[in-house]
């Protein structure tokens, strides 16, 4: 067992306990900063997938803004502690059923692709190379020259669309809203 | 004990693994939160889940592919501030009307009484 394995277990366990946390928790408070904790561990990861640009953008954009965004609108519940306003029975039942047929149904479509990791359906490049004091230092370059060439239609429209919202949002919460 | 049944970080199955149970509990959330925020919460987990699988396969794919995954998850990172903004204003302009955010109580536009 190496340094990376030691680094990437607890990673892999704080994502999980901080969604559950946001899942479950009664608090709305304690939910949202689960969910950070949540989107800090899956951030390492991206480190792990040598995506580094994806996990910096990823604090930045999900815990640095988001994240915040979340915890202004749970100031707007009026029962932050979830004692009176808890979902009936049966909500908890079909969500339960819900998620179970999602994990139960993506964790064997992800169990069967992976088993085929070594069939040639997914080529495994360089399984040791992983560790992340390799940092690929070409992969950053690499999205720029892919975001202002092929991608460049896409990236536009996303611009005009982040303006758009950001007046509408405007627009949503004006004092005279019609 | 946990690289033997799924092997380490340098093999795809716990990248998927993980992605899967954060889905499900997204699913979770925005089935039985009553709250918007917590709703919100949800699709962002689900949100999450959707971006480190698509990385996860483009980095055990080829460079190419890691690129293209890697712009993919750019463009999905930026869809969710806008719908988190979105939604946010949503919350609060419910909130200005009607002064509770309860999903369950959200009902004059079903011609009852707020």
């Amino acid at each position: 067992m190496n340094v990376a394995t030691l680094i990437f277990w607890p990673l892999v366990a704080i994502t999980l306990v901080g969604a559950a946390g946001a899942a479950f928790a009664r608090n709305l408070v304690y939910a949202a900063l689960s969910l950070g904790a949540s989107l800090a561990g899956i951030a390492g990861l991206y480190f792990f997938l040598q995506a580094e640009y994806i996990a910096v953008i990823q604090m930045i954009v999900y815990v640095g803004g988001i994240l915040i965004l979340i915890l202004f609108g749970v100031m707007f519940s009026r029962d932050i502690q979830g004692t009176s306003s808890q979902s009936s029975w049966s909500a908890k039942l079909l969500g339960g059923l819900a998620s179970l047929a999602a994990l139960v149904s993506l964790g064997k479509l992800s169990w069967t692709i992976s088993q085929k990791e070594g069939l040639g359906l997914l080529a495994t490049r360089s399984p040791t190379s992983s560790w992340v004091g390799q940092i690929s230092s070409s992969s950053t370059t690499h999205l720029g020259d892919l975001l202002m060439g092929p991608f460049l239609v896409p990236f536009l429209v996303i611009a005009v669309l982040l303006t758009v919202v950001l007046i509408a949002a405007l627009g949503l919460v004006r004092k005279d809203a019609p | 004990m946990m690289d033997l049944l799924l092997g380490g970080p340098d093999r795809l199955a716990p990248y998927l693994m993980l992605a899967a149970a954060l889905f499900a509990l997204g699913v979770f959330a925005c089935v039985t939160r009553r709250n918007p925020v917590g709703y919100l919460m949800g699709i962002e987990l689900m949100l999450n889940a959707a971006n480190l699988d698509m990385v996860a396969y483009g980095r055990f794919r080829s460079e190419t592919a890691a690129a293209n995954a890697q712009v993919g998850s750019l463009f999905v990172i930026a869809l969710a501030a806008a719908e988190a903004a979105v939604a946010l204003a949503l919350v609060y302009a419910i909130f200005q009307n009607l002064r509770d955010v309860d999903l369950d109580k959200i009902r004059s536009l079903n011609g009852e009484e707020p």
